[in-house]
């Protein structure tokens, strides 16, 4: 194994362990199910209770878009609040510790410190997301759904947390106190999905303005319509996001 | 019979006109040193002499502004990741990991430092036992004292058994009993061939383990020199020349 390889994974070992053995990681994960979970509820009381008046209209909307993508674009809203609140200590909490200097004095890269810290970040958010998609995916035997829509949806929902995870990390790794990488990483994350919206009230709906919103590229694939386009604006995003903190890291060694 | 042939031990570390700036003065200035595997240094100086600064700087947490540092024949700066395998590091004040116990603190620093499996195991096993770590094993290192806090960073530094020990003000917040542990471990090392830099305050700790002193002053090296267990009075001298008239020569202070 490439000492990279050893670094990163260290590294994200740690960021996991400190993320599952306090108990924000687990009030956020206990609080924001329980919510989609009575959401859920409610959404599939409403498909049952229209269930005959769906039945007079063929090809008309089923339980993938009445119930699974909704309940997706709800878990969206909240990774708006859950993502920043779990960034916020990966580089700042350690910055304020003074248990940075310890990575650095291991021998480990600043871009090994971020990738570990974002991955374990990214793997509870994936757990987080896989919790809420086995809501309508314990009903795939007694409904139709169309997976081909609910996998676009998936994968969209797991490239917008990637996205502000990446942000989130980028945002702790700037600043000084973990209370400001957060309010700092939902500003982020709010501009960079309502960028357009000005645009759009004034009836524009193509432009650079708006291929810098990320609800642009997040609503399409919920819809289940996969384009290269948002797959590359996401990656994008992530890949800015991190070297940008790794940068900001790096220097940390340099700075006093 | 073959004639015994005097083999001087290896430079493991060697400083090259090391500067730093910090908070916008000089914290180090042009300090160059060498360091021969089992022998252990002293630094000692008042507060703001530059001895946290030089001690990051070598354990690799600092970037210097100028100079070099050269590691086990190799250029450190080029090379940071010879620190994973070749310096353990206790900073002052031992930063931790509030949430994680002792043993996953043991086991997160073994990682970073490249042990994993059975090696860290033992690795981790062997300074519990050492450090007498065991009744605190699963104690989380928020609720650790100062002085628990300082024997758990201490462990961390020595789990993989480093070329060179970087210990800054380590006896701080022991009891007596401790501290003369502490003397004991820092022998134990030196007598395997491991290079040790003390950082400290008691002129006391230095002349007990030492067999080298150096004085840093306003980020300069103002003595360099071998020291015995019975120079505490001359140590004491030197010191307190250095720290009110900047020099230990009489001459010169004049």
């Amino acid at each position: 194994m490439s000492d990279a390889f050893i670094n990163t994974l260290a590294v994200a070992r740690l960021e996991w362990r400190r993320l599952v053995v306090r108990p924000l990681a687990w009030v956020l994960a206990a609080l924001t199910l329980a919510w989609l979970a009575w959401n859920f509820t409610l959404l599939l009381g409403g498909f049952l209770a229209g269930q005959i008046q769906r039945a007079a209209l063929p090809g008309g909307p089923g339980f993938t878009d009445l119930v699974a993508v909704p309940l997706l674009g709800q878990l969206a809203q909240l990774a708006f609040l859950v993502v920043p609140l779990l960034t916020m200590s990966a580089i700042a909490g350690d910055r304020r510790n003074g248990t940075l200097p310890l990575l650095f004095a291991a021998g480990v890269p600043a871009s090994h410190i971020v990738l570990g810290r974002y991955l374990a970040v990214l793997a509870w958010l994936l757990l987080w997301l896989v919790l809420t998609l086995a809501m309508p995916l314990a009903l795939a035997h007694a409904t139709s759904l169309d997976w081909g829509k609910l996998a676009a949806a998936a994968l969209g929902l797991t490239l917008m947390l990637a996205a502000l995870a990446a942000v989130g990390v980028a945002s702790s790794t700037f600043a000084s106190h973990p209370a400001i990488a957060a309010a700092a990483a939902l500003i982020i994350a709010l501009a960079l999905w309502g960028v357009n919206l000005g645009a759009q009230m004034a009836g524009i709906n193509g432009g650079a303005i708006n291929w810098l919103a990320m609800s642009t590229h997040l609503q399409p694939l919920l819809r289940g319509l996969v384009s290269t386009t948002d797959l590359l604006w996401f990656v994008l995003l992530v890949a800015l996001a991190l070297a940008l903190a790794t940068h900001r890291l790096g220097s940390d060694r340099e700075r006093d | 019979m073959t004639p015994s042939i005097p083999v001087s031990p290896a430079t493991i570390l060697r400083l090259d006109q090391l500067s730093r700036r910090r908070a916008g003065r000089p914290a180090v200035r042009n300090l160059s040193l060498a360091l021969q595997s089992g022998q252990v240094l002293g630094l000692l100086g008042v507060n703001g002499a530059g001895k946290s600064t030089t001690l990051s700087m070598i354990a690799g947490a600092l970037r210097p502004d100028s100079g070099s540092i050269q590691l086990n024949g190799e250029d450190f700066l080029e090379r940071p990741e010879l620190a994973r395998r070749l310096i353990g590091w206790l900073p002052e004040r031992a930063p931790l990991w509030g949430e994680l116990t002792v043993n996953e603190h043991l086991d997160a620093h073994g990682r970073l430092r490249g042990l994993n499996g059975a090696a860290l195991r033992l690795a981790r096993c062997a300074i519990v036992e050492r450090l007498e770590l065991q009744p605190l094993a699963r104690r989380l290192a928020g609720v650790l004292s100062q002085g628990q806090r300082q024997r758990l960073g201490l462990a961390c530094a020595l789990l993989h058994r480093p070329a060179l020990l970087v210990l800054d003000e380590p006896a701080n917040a022991l009891d007596p009993v401790q501290a003369a542990a502490l003397r004991t471990l820092i022998r134990e090392q030196s007598a395997t061939g491991t290079a040790v830099i003390l950082s400290t305050h008691l002129l006391t700790e230095v002349t007990a383990v030492c067999d080298r002193v150096a004085i840093l002053h306003e980020g300069t090296l103002r003595h360099d020199g071998p020291i015995h267990s019975d120079d505490h009075a001359a140590l004491e001298r030197t010191f307190f020349e250095i720290a009110m008239h900047g020099t230990s020569d009489p001459a010169r202070a004049a």
